[in-house]
């Protein structure tokens, strides 16, 4: 067994012991989510790129692994830190996966105080590491975390696919939508053939006229992992977009939306990340509890006129969706494609397709 | 959508008596709806018959009326009051089909009283079984198959259809009578060939098999706008076949994926909208297939619920309280979650801790009936365990239990213990891991899912571990107690005492964390003191207590040990915080209102174990703590806390001991002039006889060393005693010797409950029982003000009882048990505590007994108290104190009353007179007061002169009579007219048919000794079976008689409660 004493230690020094059950030592923005179920939809959703997972439910693993309902083509997460790990004879399912694809992997870590931490301090960076030297530790974790600020920071074109992928959808009449890939949620793309005739999925740093070239009926932009400021060429192709075909944005695809339509974005302190995240929806006139994934928001006081705040979250007032009529665009900052997570918001989709068709 | 401004005055119902299924929950829901309300500005008015809740506190809302909760009564409140609407989610099935009979007889449309909540056609849409079948159907969720099979040969195509194993269930037989499980088709012909001779319509009930799918409930929200939250999801340990109430559950679900529970999530969504549940909590449970996962519904409540109760308690998330001003018209996102303070109530709690309900049984009080679980729920209490893990919340709910402060320990079973569902399966799954059982084998028999079972069986690798291990090392001792052992496991397992691990523990700096249920995972700052201990987090600091005082509650309910004792607990937090003291409340209890996290200023869920409750006291520091209040449990703790260095508040270690300790407390008792009745201790039969020549006959035997009152007969000649020491011998010795009282025959009982301060007292009232001595206190009816007792005697007995209390020292409570004949004073017992009779004494009398014994412990003088102001002489009302008891659901027990206690919940019935309030106390416990029929008796030798008048009585009010040959011939030589029937052992058709048949009205039977009562077993059962009164005293059978007189005056009469006098 690879089972030995490990660190989670924070860019403050501040150090979390635990147990390591594998996995290469790794830095990355340490965030945590507090649904209770999803360990492997979250794992292998892109806008965890570069960021260690904490789950706050305290035991992981439970149910085992399920390749088909992974959101990606692998595991994008930089860390799994849980309380307990599900590892016995008949069931090690999720440990394994982990370890499969080198992803540093600790549990008994006390994840309540680390959430506390997370929450007074904001989202930080921090760094796993074997050992049972804490000062080793910190040296180790220091130079794994300045080593991994150093990469580039539009991290929506590292998670991008790099050529265009064509899906066929379910519908024979249905509508052609083109979709830009920030990182997408593979059940973005289910909802969306299950409502179209066609898919066209573009890298990221795709430019409008080569998405125009295409003929859609309208345009999705998916969720993606960082910060949305630092996706520029994106930004930018949407703004040559707007008007022409209606858009659809989620998550980062709502940032850049915003960013699009000239808003600013900001970096909320530790961001929202679960499956219980109340919002009131203006456009549907209804309020629902969603699956949320973001370390960055629209600041509502930069948006043009002419943009609707359409969505609020509850728990904090920010802005969790916008709409402009003239536009013609809709941008969520949850999940309506849920996986982890509650299905409430799945109406939006069929909002979106009434709107190019 | 804020309040809806048209409903200012709101009615709630309440749940009425405490019975197996319908329990506290219903306190802690009517409570906070109560406390919302009446926040809000409404006018409140409460109607529930329970006076041991404490939602009956007349101040807990506008007006509130303790009055039977049947139909008519509550038409007479809504007459007198005109409300606006009436809210029924809250109080039960009891409070829906009440509301329901309600409006089918019009009187909600005639008196303009809206139903709010939920509306009579969304009730019946979710209990109409092949209504809420086709609702499934209509959302593409299904229910387990079953179809009315009326001849064989439909039965064998069925079965072709459905598959095995099926269900069978014969029509309009009581108990089940004829149906099973079949698993062959050998069996299921054969059984179904069977229950269709046995059903009395030849119709048997065929049902897809669930047995042994996984079993889930989903607690769920909506709001008038159609807002849906699911407040949590719990799983069941156990498979499909018992009653969820009967289950251990988790919360939150463990076992399913993501996407399965979101799909569940997703039917319980459709299902409510479909249900038509407008408004509020409801629950939704589900089974789902351990291979295919294939999901069924078993059945859903579109009201509040017992799992709404472990679901507030588990998430933090009030359901009650939301559901109430949901009901008035607000919106899930117009209402702030209390815990955070910042964010509102349309969120789904995120828990980052597990939670385990046990349920509490009580199967060792009713003779004859079987410990095996069912789909019918059987236990009487719950407690839940909170921890970071399953092992650690699954080990503290164990200790929780008050069972056994080992938690799992080596216990003997069967192989069919583990295949059959009972009471200590959980413990007998540990053994068989220890004996050496695979989890693949445990999971054949008890179909448990093997995620829970290997959790369990690595607890059981553990204790071996540390049993091989030559001595604990800071690491594992760490491991051991994150699993959730206690310090008294692992000294067991290591030879060591409870206080050597806690001092090697402290030593290592192994103390638990006291962490926040918060609702949110840590996601937002919660100021809200609701907290749970946890190893797996480093233990924090804290100032200590400034006028801090910890309360220590009761536990899970128990017959004996319920409700009556959260009523104590959370009227005295306010009287302490009226006092300028702040209280810290420790309970284990879900289903109370105790365990709200805003009824104390800091509330710590955690077993009552000397361990957990000192690990608390150690943390917060309060000034002390107070065992007066939770009944026997805090007591007991109190002697080890106080070992511990705690400061033990009100009456000393040294009064609790002179009240309980036998031999010192009857040298008090006779100094100050009470009889005590005579007694003797016998080590053989031999001496027994000896000892009964002394003391004389009747007398009570039981061996020393009983748990509640098993084996405790009344002998009333030689040849019982004889017969006594044949059957019981073997738990007689020299070092277990029989005790033998004088049994005070006819004697009258009463119960004195007084509080004393340092130069003050008070009696709360004189309770007079109904029945004489000999029917345990719990058990008996009774009686305030005092029907018979001489007012001379009852002067005496409070003067006495006021003597008593200084000698004894008493600072606060003290509860008398006394016994009355020939105008002698004989006292039985005493508890140095709150008592079961506190609140009805309180409602009742207007004595505010709670807040006097919380003056007295704080050790307020006569002139801050000034106690002459009560006086329950003043009282208006007579006030009778009924009460329920569950032999419906145990089918092999007798319902004859005795020595032991058996009773689970109580009435009052208040009235100008006493036959009003009798009968009121009867309505209010269930029974039905025939108008008219046959009255059948059967009466043991000495009580059928006696009972001659009222046989005459009951002829002149035009009831006819039927007895046994003998009990016929007496009557008829007195010129009544009287059927002779056969009794069983003479042939058919005998008296128990004649029950069966619906011939009888009601029975009266009394008997004694243990042949007669053998022998008229069938007639009590027949009686418990078919809902048929069965008065089995005959001092009650005079009450029951007054009250049937007076139910013929017709006359209905309803008040509220005054308000308790001032203190």
């Amino acid at each position: 067994m690879n089972q030995g004493s490990a660190f989670l230690v924070l860019d403050s020094g501040e150090c979390f012991p635990g147990v390591w059950h594998g996995g290469q030592e790794r830095a990355g923005e340490v965030v945590f989510n507090t649904s209770h179920s999803g360990y492997e939809e979250m794992a292998t959703d892109p806008s965890y790129f570069q960021q260690i997972l904490m789950i706050t439910a305290p035991m992981q693993g439970n149910y085992g692994v399920d390749a088909s309902i992974w959101e990606s083509r692998k595991l994008w997460i930089s860390g799994f830190v849980c309380l307990v790990m599900q590892e016995s004879q008949r069931e090690r399912g999720w440990v394994d996966r982990l370890k499969e694809h080198s992803i540093p992997t600790m549990s008994e870590v006390d994840t309540r105080t680390l959430t506390l931490t997370l929450r007074e301090r904001g989202t930080c960076w921090g760094a796993m590491v074997k050992g049972s030297d804490q000062e080793d530790a910190r040296k180790r974790a220091k130079a794994l975390i300045s080593e991994a600020q150093r990469g580039p920071g539009d991290w929506v074109n590292a998670v991008s696919r790099n050529s265009v992928e064509d899906l066929k959808g379910l519908l024979s009449q249905g509508p052609k939508v083109a979709v830009l890939d920030f990182g997408c949620k593979e059940n973005s793309l289910r909802e969306l053939q299950s409502r179209c005739s066609a898919l066209r999925v573009f890298p990221s740093r795709t430019p409008a006229e080569e998405v125009m070239a295409w003929g859609p009926d309208g345009v999705f932009l998916s969720n993606g992992p960082g910060d949305p400021a630092k996706v520029v060429q994106a930004a930018e192709t949407v703004q040559a977009l707007l008007g022409k075909k209606f858009i659809f944005g989620i998550c980062m695809g709502h940032q850049i939306l915003a960013r699009a339509l000239g808003a600013k974005t900001y970096r909320l302190k530790f961001g929202h990340r679960g499956a219980n995240h109340p919002i009131r929806d203006e456009l549907l006139n209804r309020v629902y509890v969603t699956s949320q994934n973001h370390g960055y928001a629209v600041d509502r006081e930069t948006l043009p006129k002419g943009v609707r705040v359409t969505h609020i979250n509850l728990n904090d007032g920010s802005v969790a969706g916008i709409f402009s009529e003239s536009s013609r665009c809709l941008g969520v900052q949850f999940h309506p494609e849920s996986r982890p997570g509650p299905h409430d918001a799945e109406a939006l989709f069929d909002f979106f397709i009434k709107q190019i068709q | 959508m804020p309040r809806a401004k048209h409903i200012q005055k709101v009615v709630i119902l309440g749940s009425g008596p405490i019975v197996i299924g319908q329990a506290c929950e219903f306190d802690y829901s009517g409570t906070q709806a109560c406390k919302a309300l009446m926040k809000e500005g409404l006018e409140v008015i409460l109607i529930n018959s329970n006076p041991a809740t404490i939602m009956t506190d007349p101040e807990l809302a506008t007006r509130v009326y303790v009055e039977p909760l049947t139909p008519a009564y509550v038409e007479k409140v809504l007459e007198l009051e005109r409300p606006d609407a009436l809210i029924p989610t809250l109080g039960g099935q009891t409070a829906l089909n009440l509301a329901l009979a309600l409006d089918q007889q019009g009187v909600l449309s005639r008196l303009g009283v809206e139903m709010l909540g939920a509306r009579p056609e969304t009730i019946r849409a979710a209990e109409d079984r092949e209504r809420f079948k086709e609702i499934l159907n209509s959302v593409g969720a299904r229910a387990p198959q079953s179809e009315m099979v009326r001849s064989f040969e439909q039965g064998l195509e069925l079965a072709d259809r459905f598959g095995l194993p099926l269900i069978l269930r014969p029509n309009y037989t009581l108990g089940g009578g004829g149906g099973g499980v079949a698993y062959s088709r050998e069996e299921y012909e054969h059984k179904l060939v069977q229950a269709l001779r046995e059903s009395p319509t030849n119709e048997v009930l065929v049902e897809e098999s669930i047995l042994g799918w996984k079993e889930f409930e989903l607690e769920v929200m909506r709001d008038r706008a159609g807002t849906f939250v699911t407040i949590c999801s719990i799983e069941n340990m156990d498979p499909c076949g018992v009653h969820t109430g009967d289950s251990i559950t988790v919360a939150p679900q463990q076992t399913l994926s993501d996407a399965e529970y979101q799909a569940m999530r997703n039917e319980a969504r459709k299902i409510i909208e479909a249900v038509g549940v407008e408004t509020g909590g409801a629950n939704v449970q589900f089974a789902v297939h351990p291979e295919t996962g294939e999901r069924v519904v078993i059945e859903m409540n579109p009201r509040v619920s017992r799992s709404s109760a472990l679901a507030s308690k588990a998430t933090g998330f009030p359901i009650a309280k939301i559901a109430a001003l949901l009901a008035v018209g607000y919106r899930l996102d117009e209402l702030r979650n209390d815990i955070t303070g910042t964010t509102p109530c349309c969120y789904e709690p995120a828990l980052d801790y597990v939670v385990t309900k046990i349920p509490r049984f009580a199967f060792e009080k009713f003779a004859g009936a079987k410990d095996i679980l069912s789909t019918h729920m059987k236990s009487v209490g719950e407690v839940m365990g909170i921890g970071r893990t399953f092992q650690e919340s699954l080990q503290k709910a164990l200790l929780s239990m008050e069972a056994d402060e080992r938690g799992f320990h080596p216990v003997s079973f069967i192989e069919s213990q583990l295949a059959f569902p009972n009471s200590r399966r959980l413990l007998y799954i540990a053994e068989a891991f220890r004996q050496g059982w695979s989890i693949d084998e445990v999971r054949e028999k008890t179909q448990i899912d093997s995620w829970f079972l290997e959790q369990i069986s690595d607890l059981v690798e553990m204790e071996k571990k540390l049993e091989q291990l030559p001595e604990f090392t800071p690491e594992i001792l760490l491991r051991a107690k994150r699993k959730g052992f206690s310090d008294q496991s692992l000294g067991e397992l290591k030879g060591l005492s409870f206080e050597e691990v806690r001092s090697l523990r402290r030593q290592w700096g192994i103390e638990p964390f006291f962490s926040q249920v918060d609702t949110c995972a840590g996601e937002f700052a919660s100021s809200t003191p609701y907290y749970y201990s946890t190893y797996w987090g480093k233990a924090q600091q804290r100032q200590s207590g400034d006028r801090l005082v910890a309360l220590l509650g009761s536990g899970p309910n128990r017959i004996g040990q319920g409700i009556e004792f959260d009523y104590s607990c959370v009227r005295s937090v306010k009287q302490f915080q009226k006092n300028g003291y702040r209280v810290a409340m420790i309970n284990s209890n879900p289903e109370t209102v105790s365990t709200d996290y805003d009824t104390s200023d800091e509330l710590f869920f955690e077993p009552l174990t000397r361990e957990h409750v000192g690990e608390v006291l150690r943390h917060i520091q309060p000034l002390g703590f107070v065992a007066q209040l939770g009944g026997q449990t805090p007591i007991t703790l109190a002697p080890g806390l106080v070992e511990d260095g705690f400061e033990l508040l009100g009456s000393s270690l040294d009064t609790i001991d002179l009240a309980e300790d036998r031999g010192k407390f009857i040298e008090v008792c006779r100094t100050l002039g009470f009889q005590i009745p005579q007694s003797g201790m016998a080590q053989s039969l031999e001496q027994a006889r000896e000892i009964s020549e002394q003391i004389g006959y009747p007398l009570i035997c039981r061996p020393s060393y009983v748990l509640g009152g098993r084996r405790m007969e009344i002998i009333e000649s030689l040849d019982e005693l004889e017969s006594y020491f044949e059957r019981h011998g073997a738990f007689v010795s020299e070092k277990n010797p029989c005790l033998m009282d004088q049994f005070l025959d006819r004697a009258l009982e009463v119960d004195v409950d007084l509080v004393r301060g340092s130069d003050w007292s008070v009696v709360g009232g004189v309770i007079e029982h109904i029945e004489a001595a000999g029917v345990h206190s719990g058990d008996s009816m009774g009686v305030l003000p005092p029907q018979r007792l001489k007012d001379e005697v009852g002067r005496k007995i409070e003067a006495l009882s006021l003597e008593l209390g200084n000698s004894l020292g008493i600072l606060g409570f003290l509860n008398l048990q006394l016994a009355i004949r020939d105008d002698e004073i004989y006292m039985l017992e005493a508890n140095p505590r709150s008592s079961r009779s506190v609140p009805f004494i309180a409602k009742a009398a207007g004595v505010p007994l709670v807040d006097l014994g919380v003056k007295a412990i704080l050790g307020l003088n006569k002139t801050e108290v000034r106690p002459e102001r009560f006086d329950w002489r003043q009282m208006e009302k007579v006030c009778v104190k009924g009460v329920v008891f569950p032999f419906k659901k145990f089918a092999e027990a007798d319902s004859i009353l005795g020595p032991e206690m058996k009773s689970t919940g109580e009435s009052m019935g208040r009235g100008e007179d006493y036959a009003e309030a009798l009968e009121k106390a009867f309505v209010s416990s269930h029974f039905i007061l025939p108008d008219s029929g046959e009255v059948f008796l059967s009466l043991r030798e000495k009580d059928k002169e006696e009972l001659l008048p009222l046989a005459r009585e009951l002829v002149a009010m035009g009831y006819s009579l039927s007895a046994t040959q003998g009990t016929a011939q007496l009557l008829s030589s007195q010129g009544l007219n009287c059927e002779v029937v056969k009794k069983v052992h003479e042939g058919r058709p005998h008296c128990v048919d004649r029950i069966r048949s619906g011939e009888v009205a009601f029975v009266i039977n009394t008997t004694s000794g243990r042949t007669s009562i053998e022998a008229s077993f069938g007639i009590r059962r027949s009686c418990v079976d078919y809902a048929v009164p069965c008065i089995t005293e005959s001092d009650a059978a005079e009450a029951f008689v007054l009250a049937l007189k007076r139910k013929m005056s017709g006359k209905i009469q309803v008040s509220p409660l005054n308000l308790t006098q001032m203190s």
